[in-house]
């Protein structure tokens, strides 16, 4: 849940719900008051009537100022922070990011190590207090949408397109993940478990699936990609090559476009 | 020669789940009923006669709303099984299954938003607008008639699916690809959404057209843009934007379902289709379509508070430039819906910005209502409980809103329940407490008796409190990072009490609208000691109030001349000289039918599409080009009343 962040990126968004909360309350609670001022003048018999006043130039002036002001200063905010926690932004840190590739298929989530060679069903590990890029698509599936909100706000996983994401875990913990968008029957259970260790846990827990009797080959993955719903988690000791690459690619035919390629690229 | 004659329809689409077939009993003892009434009364000529093929926009107003009524009946039906639902299914599935309960929230958004909402702003445009801009007409009558019958073949269509079909798409009311597209949904749910929409929009966007033409063109002579009451200017802001926004929902929704019928690939996943495209388009339509659902409201809560304030809007050019810059400003915020489609961070910035633009100009607008009852000798009638209610859920819906408007945050309360609640606060608090508010400010100028106060304002009550009880929880429920739409989650989240909470508010909203119900009824039974002689009730400033209530069939026996704002108010204070009432011959639209067979045919092309029927489909379109060739021959569509005539009908109404 997003009061409780345990991620760098979670927490800023946190912060700044709190700095937008207090710009509004600035605006909100003098009107409030301004309104029920107004509702007990009503009630008193000394109150002045004036049925024609109104605001005047300078009157109106202000009307549209005060407004105005508190909307700019949260301009700035807003526009400050929507590029500081892109999630396309790399985070600051002196790690490499760990890479991940994430796929939506119906109604599970495929995770790929590609450096470690290693994949995951609806279960992701990383170490923590190093920065984890998401390379996110989908498999056919509907329009999904990758949530863990103790780590992160979401981005959507669309078929034959990749998005990015960016973050980060403070330290050791599990936290929910799912789908946020609707996509069909198997919405709800459309869940996965993330886990964040030390970075020498993470190494265990690599070597560990590297034993893993499963392998992801490329006929695996086709009885892989047929809807299921609560689909058990798996780990596959190895990767069909380029996996994540063929899966965006294959929507890109028979309009193979240079353009898409450059995108996955960066 | 079966697959031509019955397209993808066979004898499996007829009702066999427990739903479908308690709709269907349902509906058949409805109509029913009603044929029985109908027909014991001997009302079967009345009805055709004075209602369904009326050209009055009184009468036409009065069908919107009786239409709107049932239609919400059935969206708060759908509203009832969702938070059921979603009490009872922590760790377990409930009583629906997945899919019934996505079709079920994907008709409850639709019906509440093209129908319910939708249809009451045309009512109460119809019933006041020509009355307010001194007029006895709109521009088109007949077009009036026939926009009212599209919407109600589009709310037909929409619900028929009960009896064939049994489906309904299961996509959230925009119908989002490529969940939306064949490979998803094969069924027919689909196309009677995009059919419904296509109909009801066509209806949408005629009205449209007439509003704007009416307001341009038949003011009362005097009345220049800037004497106009401010319900008329929201109203024309709101119209402006159907015509500019409606016609963006029809060609997505068509090319959604070329997609689907003939396999194009516009929005597919494959083939180069292109899904962002459709939320694009959509939302290019869907985000003016939130302030063609608020901005009468504004309007209509702008007469209410002067009135009853007895003093003038506190700053009318602020109000006016005010609705203005939401119009202007609601189409340059789209993109807002998906900033997590990852669009970068300087295009989600501009569309944040230009969001939290729209801000200023509404909190403009709450000052100056603030500000009129500042000055006002203020009088507390039960539209002013409506519109206090709906200042306080205003403020709340308009912090939540600039909150989702920061894409950072959106990241974290996108299609979270933080969302659902906000904009059910703004379509709830605002636009439906407006209409509670203008029926209950207008009732009597229609009808000629009030409503009964003492139960307006417990069924306010009743809201108001039924609002905060169910959706502070789902503003918490974001926060705690529930998604919207879950048909059932772990009990370990600790949800479920929030939701339970919430649906207690559904409960105490029930008991609201059934004290409305009531209310009508007693309100009809003691017409009689709350009639309305004057025909100025609320000592009112507009126009409308000028009138009798109810007025004449023909608005006005002779055309006010209008010298300022608020036209009534100052004439009522100056005590000026009644204008000499000098009649004239006035020319009014004749009934027709024309509207109710072309909506017939539009309903029959509806339907025949959605199942394939080719044959059926061509019928129904030469249906619909015969029936306007022959109105294009008849040349008696209107008819004079003469000076004598209406002199006699005054003279004989004076007397009483």
């Amino acid at each position: 849940m997003l009061t409780h962040p345990k991620g760098i990126v979670a927490r800023s968004e946190l912060e700044l719900i709190a700095a937008i909360l207090f710009h509004l309350l600035i605006i909100i609670v003098p009107t409030f008051v301004l309104l029920f001022v107004t509702l007990g003048r009503t009630q008193s018999k000394h109150s002045k009537y004036d049925p024609e006043t109104s605001h005047g130039v300078l009157g109106g002036w202000m009307l549209w100022t005060i407004p105005a002001v508190v909307v700019v200063s949260m301009s700035f905010i807003t526009w400050h922070a929507t590029h500081k926690l892109d999630p396309y932004r790399p985070l600051q840190s002196e790690m490499k990011p760990l890479a991940i590739q994430v796929v939506a298929l119906d109604w599970k989530w495929l995770f790929i190590y590609p450096e470690q060679g290693i994949a995951a069903v609806n279960f992701v590990q990383f170490p923590a207090g190093r920065p984890i890029h998401f390379l996110l698509s989908a498999d056919g599936s509907p329009m999904n949408s990758f949530w863990i909100p103790q780590l992160s706000g979401q981005i959507y996983s669309m078929t034959g397109m990749t998005t990015s994401l960016h973050l980060m875990a403070d330290g050791p913990g599990k936290y929910t993940g799912r789908a946020a968008e609707i996509n069909g029957e198997g919405y709800a259970d459309m869940t996965f478990v993330a886990q964040s260790t030390s970075p020498s846990d993470f190494e265990d827990w690599v070597a560990a699936v590297k034993q893993s009797p499963l392998q992801l080959t490329e006929t695996v993955y086709k009885e892989l990609v047929k809807p299921s719903i609560n689909h058990p988690t798996l780990f596959y000791s190895s990767v069909e090559n380029d996996l994540f690459n063929k899966i965006v690619m294959k929507y890109m035919h028979p309009m193979a476009t240079l353009w898409k390629i450059s995108c996955l690229e960066n | 020669m079966e697959n031509f004659l019955f397209g993808k329809l066979s004898l499996k689409a007829l009702p066999h789940h427990w739903y479908t077939i308690g709709a269907t009993v349902t509906i058949a003892i409805m109509a029913l009923a009603i044929a029985i009434i109908l027909t014991k009364t001997k009302r079967w000529r009345w009805l055709w006669k004075e209602w369904l093929t009326s050209t009055d926009p009184k009468k036409i107003g009065t069908m919107y709303m009786i239409f709107a009524s049932v239609m919400f009946f059935r969206g708060i039906l759908d509203a009832g099984m969702l938070w059921l639902q979603q009490s009872i299914a922590a760790d377990s599935q409930g009583y629906l299954t997945a899919t019934h309960f996505q079709e079920i929230f994907t008709s409850h958004g639709d019906i509440m938003v093209f129908f319910v909402t939708m249809g009451f702003f045309f009512g109460l445009m119809n019933w006041i607008i020509p009355l307010q801009i001194g007029a006895r007409d709109l521009a088109f009558p007949f077009l009036n008639s026939l926009g009212f019958w599209l919407t109600v073949a589009g709310g037909g269509l929409i619900n028929l699916f009960f009896i064939i079909g049994g489906h309904f798409a299961n996509t959230g009311w925009l119908a989002i690809v490529p969940l939306s597209e064949l490979e998803f949904n094969p069924d027919a749910g689909v196309d009677y959404l995009i059919w419904s929409l296509q109909l009801s929009g066509l209806g949408s966007l005629l009205a449209g057209i007439n509003f704007i033409v009416t307001i341009i063109k038949k003011r009362a002579p005097g009345m220049t843009l800037m004497k106009m009451p401010l319900f008329v200017w929201t109203s024309l802001c709101a119209m402006v934007l159907i015509i500019s926004a409606f016609p963006v929902l029809t060609a997505t929704t068509f090319l959604l379902w070329l997609d689907r019928f003939l396999d194009f690939r516009i929005f597919t996943t494959g083939f180069g289709g292109n899904q962002m495209m459709y939320f694009n388009l959509i939302w290019m339509w869907g985000h003016p379509e939130v302030y063609i659902l608020v901005l009468p409201s504004f309007g209509m809560f702008s007469e209410i508070v002067a009135t009853f304030s007895q003093r003038k809007v506190f700053g009318y050019t602020s109000m006016v430039c005010a609705a203005i810059a939401i119009t202007l400003l609601s189409f340059m915020v789209w993109l807002h819906h998906f900033y997590t489609m990852g669009s970068g961070a300087d295009v989600n910035s501009f569309f944040a910005i230009m969001t939290l633009l729209i801000a200023i100009p509404s909190g403009v607008q709450v000052f100056n209502w603030i500000l009129t009852m500042y000055h006002g000798k203020v009088i507390f009638a039960s539209p002013m409980y409506w519109f206090v209610g709906f200042l306080s859920i205003f403020m709340v819906g308009g912090m939540a809103g600039v909150l989702l408007a920061t894409p950072p945050i959106d990241f974290q309360v996108h299609n979270s329940l933080f969302l659902v609640a906000h904009f059910h606060t703004m379509i709830v608090g605002v636009a439906l407490f407006g209409i509670f508010a203008g029926v209950t400010y207008w009732f009597p100028k229609i009808w000629g008796f009030t409503l009964d106060e003492r139960l307006d304002k417990r069924a306010f009550w009743f809201w108001l409190i039924g609002f905060y009880v169910s959706f502070i929880p789902l503003y918490l429920l974001g926060f705690l990072g529930a998604p919207r739409r879950l048909d059932h989650y772990a009990a370990s989240t600790g949800w479920q009490p929030f939701y339970i909470f919430a649906s207690v508010g559904f409960v105490i909203i029930l008991c609201g609208i059934a004290t409305q119900v009531f209310l009508i009824i007693v309100s009809i039974k003691k017409r009689k000691r709350n009639l309305d002689t004057t025909g100025d009730p609320w000592n009112g400033r507009t126009l409308e109030w000028s009138t009798a209530s109810p007025p004449s069939f023909y608005n006005y026996a002779v055309i006010p001349s209008v010298t300022s704002r608020d036209e009534f108010w100052h004439m009522k204070n100056s005590r000026r000289k009644p204008q000499k009432k000098h009649y004239e011959d006035i020319v009014l639209p004749k009934n027709t039918g024309m509207g109710i067979y072309i909506s017939a045919f539009a309903f029959v092309v509806g339907f025949s599409l959605v199942w394939h029927i080719l044959w059926l489909a061509a019928l129904g379109s030469i249906g619909v080009i015969a029936c306007v060739i022959i109105l294009s021959f008849d040349e008696e569509m209107e008819y004079e009343l003469t000076a004598a005539q209406i002199e006699r009908m005054e003279t004989s109404k004076a007397r009483g």
